[in-house]
């Protein structure tokens, strides 16, 4: 479905490229975490995927993103709009509306939508992200856990094959974020939906997502199911993001002579192995 | 040194903050937790005198907050917002370091040489322009900016957000540094791995309210309390909690490690060729 070939991007008036060389395939229905530090090139990489690079950003671009078999670089970004939907990392700035309702036909609107299908696909959105009773609020006395479900639901009424999110839970606490994950998930189990996240909290990324990509210094490091990809200890190290602890407890484990049958990623296969480990 | 006395606090006829009491002593490292909306950043602008409580007191080494200058405050309490850009004002890292430092300080020797040692001491190149460097260097920047008044006590609003990790272990060993040094630390945080590792107390609030005080081992072993103000403890706590008697004191990687080594049945122990 998304097909990265050699990707290579540099902005203007920047001496280094902020992707470089990257090859990505990623299949339609796939739930893709991307972690990595500062200036990994996580965000330019949406930016690619969602048309703004190279249409709204000018500087170097080298090698293709391709949707659908439609290489990026020929569509209009409204038309990727139509199929790739982005809930951007600063989620007041993507807000222009000042009632919950208001911000949902605003895309709707805009894409000239027929009168007749508004309002199903207005109330499937509130609906899908579980804010129906928000409907009629205003945006600004919700909480940010509350604001990011209007934001992506403001995506959703759109009905696009594909959502990229740029951090979605940076301003959230723990029980907020774990429900927009929850909600992530089943946005993606339920209604097929194509996801790719970046995110920095790898505990959320290793109990939700199916693949994981690290990179880092504009380069893909690593990519695969995150099993595959938390086993890389060395490389995880050096690519400046941590392990979940229970990811390092089995390797530490390991290393103190005991015998698993892999690296657990998740509290739940944690659980398991300890308790297997103990008890007949 | 922080005397929290009944205070209450109302954002426009709604309470936020309800009946809050508490003491922290001089060289202290506390974490504010709570889920969104429970009144931890109210409290901390409570405590450097931002806002003045409703009723009730606030005292900073004997000053009421209510009955004392922001500015003489300042002198004592360093206060790192959450969003570095909301205090970022100036073009360049060097200026941006010595407005804060003129603020408090009238003497220029002084301003030059607290300036001087703090840009060596954090690696800043004094002409960069702030609003280039990138988010965890902006933090560094606001995090330098107040230390170099040498305050005594830090009140930091999730210090850590929208970093990478790289970026927040470097910024939470630099507070860690001050602290071991004799700095008090108030810390409102919402990682509960960065609060196992750093903070020693813990004031949990919920619904305004002050719901528990206590060690971060003790907190992190109270389910009841966290189920209250819905935070999930970190990882390796969790096991434990789940995994029950015998795990009480297992908090790290390393603990939670040898304490299943000490209960694992002999058959899952890789048998070493040397030892045959």
């Amino acid at each position: 479905m998304i097909t990265i070939e050699g990707l290579t991007f540099q902005y203007k008036n920047s001496n280094r490229n902020a992707v470089e060389d990257v090859h990505l395939s990623i299949r339609g229905g796939d739930f893709l975490g991307i972690i990595g530090e500062s200036g990994a090139g996580k965000t330019t990489l949406i930016r690619a995927i969602n048309g703004i690079i190279p249409h709204h950003l000018p500087g170097d671009y080298y090698g293709s993103v391709q949707i659908d078999g439609e290489d990026t670089f020929d569509v209009t970004p409204s038309a990727i709009s139509l199929k790739v939907g982005t809930v951007f990392q600063d989620i007041d700035s993507q807000m222009i509306a000042s009632v919950v309702e208001d911000e949902i036909l605003f895309g709707l609107e805009n894409y000239s939508i027929p009168r007749d299908e508004i309002e199903a696909r207005l109330s499937g959105a509130l609906d899908a992200v579980g804010i129906s009773q928000l409907r009629y609020r205003n945006i600004s006395h919700l909480s940010g856990g509350q604001k990011q479900k209007v934001a992506i639901a403001a995506i959703i009424a759109l009905r696009p094959k594909i959502l990229l999110l740029d951090e979605p839970t940076s301003e959230l606490d723990p029980q907020s974020s774990l429900a927009i994950f929850r909600l992530l998930k089943e946005l993606n189990e339920k209604h097929g939906l194509t996801i790719i996240v970046v995110e920095q909290k790898i505990m959320l990324l290793s109990e939700f997502v199916k693949e994981l990509a690290v990179m880092k210094g504009g380069r893909l490091l690593l990519h695969g199911s995150v099993r595959n990809v938390l086993k890389n200890t060395e490389q995880i190290g050096k690519s400046g993001i941590n392990c979940p602890r229970v990811a390092t407890l089995s390797n530490r484990l390991t290393e103190l002579g005991v015998k698993l049958d892999g690296v657990c990623v998740t509290l739940d296969e944690a659980c398991s192995m300890a308790r297997r480990l103990m008890y007949d | 040194m922080i005397n929290v006395e009944n205070v209450s606090f109302t954002y426009q006829q709604e309470c936020t903050l309800k009946g809050i009491t508490f003491h922290i002593d001089r060289g202290e490292f506390v974490a504010l937790i709570g889920s969104n909306g429970a009144g931890k950043s109210t409290l901390s602008k409570l405590l450097n005198g931002l806002l003045k409580p409703a009723s009730g007191t606030v005292t900073i080494n004997g000053m009421d907050t209510r009955k004392t200058k922001s500015s003489t405050l300042a002198r004592h309490i360093g206060f790192l917002f959450q969003n570095p850009d909301r205090q970022i004002c100036k073009n360049t890292v060097a200026d941006e370091i010595r407005f804060g430092l003129e603020l408090v300080i009238n003497d220029k020797a002084l301003v030059q040489q607290r300036l001087d040692s703090t840009l060596q001491r954090f690696g800043f190149n004094p002409d960069s322009n702030p609003f280039q460097l990138s988010r965890g260097e902006r933090q560094r920047l606001a995090l330098a900016s107040i230390i170099a008044a040498e305050p005594e006590i830090l009140i930091l609003d999730e210090p850590t957000t929208g970093l990478d990790y790289s970026e927040c272990t470097q910024i939470m060993n630099t507070i860690n540094e001050l602290n071991s040094k004799g700095v008090t630390v108030v810390m409102v945080c919402h990682d509960m791995e960065v609060v196992l590792d750093y903070a020693r107390r813990i004031l949990v609030l919920s619904d305004g309210r002050l719901l528990a005080d206590g060690s971060t081992k003790e907190i992190f072993r109270a389910e009841e309390v966290l189920h209250k103000a819905s935070i999930l403890p970190p990882q390796i706590p969790q096991l434990a909690l789940r995994l029950g008697q015998g795990f009480e004191n297992a908090f790290t990687v390393e603990e939670m490690a040898h304490s299943l080594v000490a209960r694992t049945r002999p058959q899952f122990f890789e048998v070493k060729e040397d030892a045959i």
